[in-house]
């Protein structure tokens, strides 16, 4: 019999003074160290207990870490200097037996999947009960994140991959799996020394389709744009659901490379990843708006006026994009970090233009070429202009570029033909303008014009 | 098995009184043996009763699985034979490993001198060839539960024979009800070759361990020393099975009815000092109403080798 046993030490006066590495841990998380009071209050009271009757006792222990349940027998053998601790029987969480899903015959209802992914979250397990939407083919090793589109909470965080971080246990993962909305809940599992190996759990079908909530009532025919598309709300949807799955899954990945889940990678490629991740939620936010992208066709509809930094912003729009330019060996000249340009505009909607305008260079410009963007003040305007060294747009293109769906007939799938409409509509409720400077093998200028605001 | 306890020609008044006079037969001629306990005869029969319903499934959709298997409760199973040693391994399997699981979920441990690293190495964005490897045997392995997590036997790890035995069994119930229609009976024998030959198409868990022990090349006893530490059964018997050119079931079995003085010279080929197998001796001296015997010279239990 090779039981495992786990040893710690107390002194005289209630200090743990030796702990193998388990029980250390724990007395870490408790916030306290080693040669410090023992923080685990249980433990601690039973030691006293022995200590006071001055004999061995044996008891059950139960305690916790920030993840996990423990339950383990203690033995207390009480000495003039102390006490020693011998814990056995260790276990990090309740019954949940690892052969089997933590559900119940009756809580697998219909209308769920089984699943169960490794530490790296790729799918070991797809099983569908009776009833359920078909499981989707070549599922075996994909990744989680991958095969259901991770949906943020309310807090723009993944269940998921919280638990991931934390090796614990998680629900109401928001998912979307081959066009049907589910929810996922699992428990973690971990072999015998400890290590996480996965998650196991389920994920079930929503029971009515998510709302996309309006944010400014309901649908609305617009008077002066009629039956447009972007009138309809369907629309909306429609955008909300091309836009979302990806984006979340950018945020997921990048969420996973930033917390190294893992392994250990570089520090810098870490923050890279952060900053992904970070913006892309803001991003995530945007998504919300676009999905409502009717509002903004509607007459009178207005942006806030934040105080905005267009340098500022500009170099997050590189943050964001740097990578994709790299790929091309596109060298992007942005605003220093002491170039600023204070105006008013809202934040969020300067930065989806400028990433539309810097996406666009990037995607039309030559391999090995670069990108300029400066910021400048006229008058009252404040302004920013993206230039590239792509092939230009002539004075007919450049009259309908901005028009809806218009793609100077382009057919890759570089683009919806919306950026640029949606950018100018922002300009203009922002009290701005966008517009373009170009010739043929000119390259194209874009400028963004916004009101200037004197810096404090 | 077949051989009545009765005098020839009488006959025994009920199935009841035939099958608890032929279980005393049976213990009478071995006393001394050990008989099922409760839980392995009801894991058998899942493992049995989910079988029979996957075989049916694939051959017919149209088949009521519980209809099939509820006349086969009561009349007994045609194919009792062929299934009895595939399925009395995997329940024996799953036993262990459920209990390995209950009985140690201890936290990591510090890391010894020596001892292999508790993790492996970090994760590259692309798997490694051997990482894929494993990854297969997982899944390879995780095909043997059904939805709930309750064992199973995965169709890709069956024997052609006892595979195609099942469908034929399931096939002639099938026909009873469609007989009558034989433009059905005719799609069922289409239906029965079918799901044979894709059956034999398939790779199942002994693949798997097959193909992750040739990635591991030399490494693989320290995968197989990993493995037992980190009480990765299904992982060891697929490695243990590779180097022994058998099928994971087979080895499976060899492993759980093997005394413990005998488990080093059966795991010898995987090169495994003695310290590593201790977890190993532990674990399997821990589950109860084993059936320890002589080692693994018995039959093999019917899986495939592939």
């Amino acid at each position: 019999m090779s039981e495992r046993i786990i040893r710690g030490r107390i002194d005289r006066s209630g200090a743990l003074v030796s702990a193998d590495a388990p029980l250390l841990r724990l007395q870490q998380r408790a916030g306290s160290a080693l040669d410090k009071p023992l923080a685990l209050p249980h433990l601690a009271r039973l030691v006293a207990l022995a200590q006071r009757l001055h004999r061995d006792i044996s008891r059950p222990l139960y305690t916790a870490d920030d993840h996990s349940d423990i339950h383990a027998l203690v033995r207390i053998t009480p000495d003039a200097d102390g006490a020693s601790l011998e814990i056995t029987d260790w276990r990090t969480r309740p019954i949940a037996l690892p052969q089997m899903p933590p559900v119940a015959e009756s809580a697998a209802a219909a209308q769920s999947w089984t699943w169960e992914c490794d530490q790296q979250l790729r799918l070991v397990a797809l099983r569908a009960a009776p009833d359920t939407p078909v499981l989707p083919a070549g599922w075996e090793g994909r990744s989680l994140s991958e095969l259901f589109e991770l949906q943020p909470d309310d807090d723009g965080h993944f269940p998921v991959l919280r638990a991931l971080a934390r090796q614990s246990r998680f629900d109401g993962q928001r998912v979307q799996a081959s066009d049907t909305a589910m929810t996922l809940s699992g428990e973690a599992l971990f072999d015998a020394t400890g290590r996480f190996t996965g998650f196991r759990g389920l994920a079930i079908v929503d029971e009515a389709p998510r709302p996309v909530e309006p944010k400014n009532g309901g649908a609305l025919i617009d008077p002066a744009f009629g039956s447009l598309p972007l009138s309809d709300p369907q629309f909306g949807r429609r955008i909300d659901g091309a836009l979302r799955g990806p984006l979340s899954r950018i945020i997921a990945t990048a969420e996973t490379i930033s917390g190294q889940f893992d392994g250990p990678i570089r520090a810098d490629y870490a923050r890279y990843a952060g900053d992904i991740a970070h913006a892309g939620r803001h991003l995530l936010g945007l998504v919300d708006d676009l999905a409502d992208l009717q509002n903004i066709e509607r007459p009178g509809f207005k942006a806030a006026a934040d105080e905005i930094d267009l340098g500022d912003l500009a170099r997050r729009a590189v943050g964001l994009l740097g990578m994709k330019a790299e790929e091309k060996g596109i060298r992007i000249d942005a605003p220093r970090v002491d170039d600023k340009m204070p105006a008013t505009g809202e934040f969020r909607r300067v930065l989806q233009v400028l990433l539309n305008l810097l996406g666009n260079a990037i995607r039309y410009s030559p391999e090995d070429s670069q990108i300029w963007i400066r910021v400048d003040r006229e008058g009252d305007r404040a302004m920013i202009t993206v230039a590239d060294q792509g092939q230009g747009i002539d004075a007919d293109q450049q009259a309908v570029v901005f028009e809806k769906f218009e793609r100077l007939g382009r057919t890759d799938s570089g683009g919806s033909g919306l950026g640029l409409y949606i950018a100018r509509r922002l300009a203009r409720a922002m009290d701005g303008d966008l517009t373009v400077d170009s010739a043929p093998g000119q390259g194209a200028r874009f400028t963004l014009s916004l009101p200037a605001r004197d810096a404090a | 098995m077949s051989e009545s306890v009765f005098s020839p020609g009488i006959d025994p008044p009920s199935p009841t009184l035939s099958v608890r006079l032929r279980e005393l037969a049976d213990y009478l001629a071995a006393p001394a043996a050990g008989r099922l306990t409760e839980e392995q005869r009801a894991l058998s029969l899942g493992i049995a009763r989910r079988l029979v319903h996957d075989v049916a499934a694939r051959l017919d959709p149209a088949i009521d699985p519980a209809g099939l298997w509820d006349e086969w409760l009561r009349g007994g199973l045609p194919c009792a034979s062929r299934l009895a040693g595939i399925c009395f391994a995997r329940a024996e399997e799953h036993r262990w490993r459920e209990q390995s699981a209950q009985r140690t979920s201890p936290p990591p441990a510090p890391a010894e001198a020596g001892a292999p690293p508790p993790e492996e190495p970090a994760a590259e964005a692309s798997m490694s060839d051997t990482e894929r490897a494993y990854l297969a045997l997982r899944i390879a392995d995780r095909r043997r539960f059904d939805a709930l997590g309750n064992p199973a036997l995965a169709i890709a790890d069956l024997d052609a024979d006892v595979f195609r035995g099942l469908l034929l069994d399931i096939a002639a119930w099938r026909l009873a009800a469609v007989s009558a229609d034989k433009n059905r009976a005719a799609a069922l024998g289409d239906a029965v070759r079918a799901a044979t030959a894709f059956q034999a198409s398939e790779r199942g868990i002994t693949h798997a361990g097959t193909v992750y022990a040739e990635h591991l090349g030399t490494d693989l006893p320290g995968a197989a020393a990993i493995a037992i530490d980190r009480h990765d059964w299904p992982t060891l018997v697929a490695l243990a099975a590779a180097v022994h050119r058998r099928s994971y079931d087979d080895m499976a079995l060899a492993l759980l009815t093997a005394e413990t003085a005998s488990l080093p010279s059966l795991l010898a080929p995987l090169r495994l000092d003695h310290a590593a197998l201790a977890p190993l001796e532990a674990s399997l001296a821990m589950l109860p109403a084993r059936a320890v015997g002589e080692g693994d010279h018995g039959e093999p239990a019917g899986g495939r080798d592939r």
